[in-house]
């Protein structure tokens, strides 16, 4: 196994887990943390493609600017996980379910 | 020439002017002049966007490719507008406008916020749109995608940030997937041009690169689809559209899932329109769209989220047109995008119509309002026929157009299962209809008013254009055959 196969399987079992992370749990701060997990697990795919191509630059630039992205995601995210525990003083993601239909 | 093309730098700077002059200004200044400054900007890129369609043709010019930093220089682009281009642009123009007219009423406070919002989607829009590498069209579709999420919460009810969430997880898996492709399809090319992906991927016979290359295009379908909120991914779209403002609402069902998810999957099909998976995959999600939107519309009680349901199902008609591959199938589907932005921006004018005058959107508590509010019944109508394809309006012609695009690529089962999948648009408006505007007047509904100043007249201007456009659609036809575009 070389260390690129290592770094790809490495990538897609840290999606996998974020997914499983937002599976999982009920509370909105862990579902933030699975969700960033997994795009975060995406960068690694990025390091192993440009190793791979060998235009790294190109790769390096993207990476940046997807943590970049990334870190606004989050910021909007716990923004409204805030708001929501105003709302309901806990942070169950069951309490939404005003919505249905 | 020259003169006009810098109009389309001026439609990726003036969002960006607006938004300075809107936080340097002062509060009360701001509040005042600021939507109508958005209004403007909305104008002026329709304009624009027409008069350079028409010149483009004119004088046989196919795309125009510019740098935004230094006009002229054609050495770096990472800019360019085609025609599908502009002609997006000029629905995204439209649908901004009616967002503005609508909030000129709904919203009283956060002006400020709706306005910064507002021109960092249009600027993300125009930004996706005129994108020449895929690089790019991520950065715009972030833009898009995080200005949506703030906007549906911006008000902070309860249901506005319990949309917004389920938008924003839904949505980043989504952006897990997109993210995927790119990087299997970088992996292999070394680059993310548009030019150079599509010759380098396709020509290799290895079938290792070919299985890399057939995932990377399943992984980015799928997640261009969840921004399109096609079946199996629409579980967010409902509830974002049904929470938010109807300001905002007509801005994400009328241009935003159409710019980040059905623009996203053009790009695919041009890159990767070669691949026979690609058209099947198009036709299933298309016609599986088509058939469960309607159905879901057709049990709702929320107007709001019937016209969100009857968008899931005009995207699959948007992604069927796309299936067939060929230019007429991309016209089809541009022409429903048009036909789409315009009769659900004007059921969204009648849904904060209903909402200003009324106060509740429930159908089941509505009833007879023909009487009491006359300009919006008739809009609804009208809207209501060109959504179900009755001629002579401009749903009607669009739809034509898919079906034809179907028909003449060989596809004959989808296009008949295209026209049957019309008749279940018919059955959830008609019950929208029948209970919202006919009927007995519905209980403490006696002194009910039209609508006031711009919504009313946003629904009339809307409807004069639905009509408008389908008794011109002819015309547009033959000039665009003259143009030699189909």
């Amino acid at each position: 196994m070389n260390m690129e196969f290592a770094f790809l399987l490495a990538g897609v079992l840290l999606i996998l887990a974020g997914c499983f992370c937002l599976i999982r749990t009920y509370h909105l701060l862990k579902i933030i943390i699975g969700m960033e997990l997994s795009m975060k697990a995406v960068t690694l795919l990025f390091v192993i493609a440009g190793r791979i191509n060998g235009n790294m630059e190109l790769s390096q630039a993207f990476i940046i600017t997807i943590i970049v992205i990334e870190v606004v995601i989050t910021l909007v995210a716990s923004g409204v996980a805030l708001d929501l525990y105003k709302k309901y003083g806990n942070l169950d993601v069951r309490n939404l379910r005003n919505l249905r239909g | 020439m020259n003169m006009l093309n810098l109009t389309v730098h001026a439609m990726l700077a003036l969002p960006l002017v607006v938004l300075a002059a809107n936080n340097l200004l002062a509060k009360q200044t701001a509040r005042k002049i600021a939507l109508y400054v958005c209004a403007a900007v909305a104008f002026f890129q329709i304009a624009s966007s027409v008069t350079l369609f028409v010149m483009y043709t004119r004088y046989g010019i196919t795309h125009y490719d510019f740098n935004i930093f230094d006009p002229g220089q054609v050495s770096a682009d990472y800019f360019s507008v085609n025609r599908l281009d502009l002609f997006l642009m000029v629905c995204i123009g439209i649908v901004v406008f009616v967002s503005v007219m609508l909030a000129l009423e709904t919203i009283k406070d956060h002006k400020r916020s709706y306005v910064n919002l507002l021109m960092c989607l249009l600027l993300g829009m125009n930004g996706m749109v005129m994108a020449t590498d895929l690089f790019s069209l991520y950065v715009f579709l972030e833009i898009v995608g995080i200005t949506s999420f703030v906007m549906i919460a911006m008000f902070r009810s309860k249901v506005g940030l319990e949309g917004s969430f389920k938008y924003l997880v839904v949505s980043s898996l989504g952006i897990v997937l997109l993210l995927s492709g790119l990087a299997l399809i970088f992996m292999q090319t070394g680059t993310l041009d548009f030019k150079a992906i599509g010759e380098s991927l396709l020509d290799t016979q290895d079938s290792s690169r070919r299985a890399l290359t057939y995932s990377a295009v399943v992984l980015m379908i799928s997640g261009f689809a969840v921004k399109a909120g096609a079946v199996p991914f629409h579980s967010w779209l409902p509830d974002a559209h049904q929470s938010a403002d109807t300001a905002v609402s007509v801005l994400l069902s009328g241009i935003v899932i159409k710019i980040a998810g059905i623009y996203g999957l053009i790009v695919v099909l041009d890159l990767f329109g070669s691949l026979e998976a690609v058209r099947i995959i198009y036709q299933v999600i298309g016609l599986v769209s088509t058939i469960t939107g309607a159905v879901l519309a057709a049990r709702q009680h929320h107007f709001k989220r019937i016209a969100a349901y009857s968008s899931v199902s005009q995207m699959g008609y948007i992604i069927l047109a796309l299936s067939s591959g060929t230019t007429l199938g991309v016209v089809g589907a541009a022409a429903h995008i048009f036909s789409h932005a315009i009769f659900k921006s004007t059921l969204f004018s009648n849904a904060a119509a209903i909402h200003e005058e009324v106060g509740v959107l429930d159908v089941t508590k509505l009833g007879g309002l023909e009487k009491k509010m006359p300009i919006t019944a008739f809009s609804s109508v009208i809207a209501f026929l060109s959504t179900a394809g009755v001629p002579p309006f401009c749903g009607f012609w669009s739809k034509l157009l898919i079906v034809i695009a179907l028909w003449k690529s060989g596809d004959t089962v989808w296009a008949g299962a295209a026209l049957a999948a019309s008749i279940f648009t018919a059955v959830y408006f008609l019950r929208l209809q029948r209970k919202v505007f006919f009927g007995k007047l519905a209980d403490g509904m006696q002194d009910v008013r039209e609508a006031k100043n711009s919504i009313g007249f946003i629904e009339a201007a809307l409807t004069a254009v639905t009509v408008g456009a389908g008794l011109l659609f002819p015309f547009a036809l033959q000039y665009l055959q003259t143009a030699g575009i189909i």
